[in-house]
């Protein structure tokens, strides 16, 4: 049998899915509105009440998570707002690993390499963003001056561009690139089970399962 | 085609409001019980069934009150920046120049309420559930009620008794209104102005005024709002370029790296089973 480590606890891969649910409905709903051919999908106004059916869930996901798991939480934002020239190394590297999938070029990682560190952190910033953005052209659509209005729909789409087309990315990265299949032992599964074998751990978040090994015992996220 | 016009000459206007309800009449909008604030200008705002109104201002000129008239109602930009901002295309601007509104494609995201710069389009709208339709004057081209199409003049300038409203070649009323306004400059009105003429591109709805835009509760340069322009020209064609871009390179990626990955697992190029 496979050796295998934590990466992910459950609370932590139920809010991964559910939010993804939410997103991907906010996503299609939202492009309606910038694909003029789908704009007819919008009429009568159904797109908008999926859009804020799927916003609830948006929000009210990690509302219910954090104080729950507050902790993994902590531990979640400082490792999204942790960057140092460690990260120089895996952007460098990045090319020659992804391109020619050297995999010996990349340096150790931890728990997050760069690349999901800097995905994880647009979500972040990103989702405050559209929650806050989202938030007033829900409820002060009648009372905001309409330049107000104006700003939020203008920041809302900016931060649709980035998180929409860095969702492929996302996606991409995760389960299509060569580098992650089999999808069993790596990424997809430590979303999907929580678990990576020990061989993955190793060669993909040397960093991390030296931490995890080094006498601490293991501490998933 | 010859772009058509409304000319609403201010100083001819005895605010009858007939063009008020014959608005209301042909397009079958319902009438709203309002109540007496003091003046005979009724009702007190724009809303989804009232595309047109006229306000009445009371202003002192050298010690003696003038009562001024106004038109409310959708101006039918050239720079439309509803039109601009509608994601669905309900809002569109007709062959003959003015902004035509199919209110069956209305999403009611409300975006052409926050833009137009002259306040116009109304909504009512259900605040939690954010279901909404927009309405404003279509110029009498809405779908089954099309006057223009059946080569009528639209129903505020066919119920004005004292030809304040005027429906027409739009360049044909320029050169009215030009002459109005020299006119009346040469009464006197110094500030006499025909409002619509150059602004927002060309409006299709000219007024001709005796007094500058701002007594008459006009904006003097209106504009298509900054947020617009850098929404829809700057932001979503970089989005498109992003996004285009992005996939493209992924898929070039996949191409290159599923290659190598290849290549490496089975040295010198054989192909394992």
């Amino acid at each position: 049998m496979v050796q295998e480590v934590e990466k992910y606890r459950k609370p932590t891969r139920i809010l991964h899915w559910v939010h993804a649910g939410a997103f991907l409905l906010l996503f299609l709903t939202g492009l309606v509105l910038f694909i003029p051919l789908l704009g007819a999908l919008a009429q009568g106004g159904w797109t908008r009440l999926l859009h804020r059916i799927a916003a609830v869930v948006f929000v009210v996901a990690p509302l219910i998570y954090i104080p729950m798991n507050w902790i993994t939480t902590l531990k979640g934002i400082k490792e999204a707002f942790a960057w140092g020239v460690e990260d120089l190394g895996w952007l460098k590297a990045a090319p020659q690993y992804y391109f020619v999938c050297d995999e010996k070029s990349m340096p150790p990682q931890g728990h997050m390499n760069t690349g999901q560190k800097m995905w994880w952190l647009l979500v972040i910033i990103f989702g405050v963003v559209f929650i806050i953005t989202g938030g007033i052209m829900w409820f002060a659509k009648t009372t905001a001056p309409p330049a107000l209005l104006q700003w939020m729909v203008f920041a809302h789409d900016v931060a649709f561009i980035v998180t929409g087309v860095m969702l492929f990315v996302h996606l991409y990265m995760s389960v299509v690139h060569p580098l992650v299949r089999p999808l069993r032992s790596g990424a997809w599964s430590s979303m999907a089970r929580g678990k990576v074998s020990v061989d993955y751990a190793k060669s993909h978040h040397g960093k991390w399962y030296e931490e995890i090994t080094g006498g601490k015992g293991t501490t998933a996220t | 085609m010859a772009e058509k016009a409304i000319l609403y000459d201010s100083t001819l206007c005895t605010a009858c409001r007939a063009c008020q309800v014959a608005c209301k009449q042909w397009n079958e909008n319902e009438a709203v019980k309002t109540t007496n604030q003091g003046s005979y200008e009724n009702p007190p705002d724009l809303t989804p069934e009232t595309w047109i109104k006229i306000e009445f201002r009371e202003v002192e000129k050298e010690g003696k009150i003038d009562w001024l008239f106004n038109r409310r109602a959708c101006m039918h930009c050239t720079d439309a920046a509803c039109v601009k901002v509608c994601p669905t295309g309900a809002l569109r601007h007709n062959e003959l120049g003015f902004v035509s509104y199919d209110k069956e494609l209305c999403s009611g995201c409300g975006y052409c309420v926050d833009f137009c710069p002259f306040h116009v389009p109304r909504s009512d709208r259900n605040i939690i559930t954010g279901m909404a339709k927009m309405d404003k004057c279509t110029f009498c081209t809405t779908p089954g009620l099309d006057r223009i199409a059946a080569g009528y003049e639209p129903a505020c300038v066919k119920s004005c008794p004292t030809d304040a409203l005027k429906y027409g070649d739009r360049s044909e009323l320029v050169a009215d209104g030009k002459k109005r306004v020299q006119a009346l400059q040469a009464e006197g009105y110094a500030n006499a102005y025909l409002y619509g003429e150059k602004e927002l591109g060309g409006l299709h709805v000219m007024y001709v005024l005796k007094a500058s835009p701002e007594v008459y509760g006009l904006p003097v340069h209106p504009e298509v709002p900054a947020a617009a322009i850098a929404w829809q020209d700057v932001i979503q064609p970089l989005g498109w370029a992003f996004g285009g871009l992005t996939l493209i390179g992924l898929g070039l990626n996949y191409i290159v790296a599923r290659r190598a990955k290849m290549t490496r697992e089975s040295p010198g190029g054989k192909k394992e089973d």
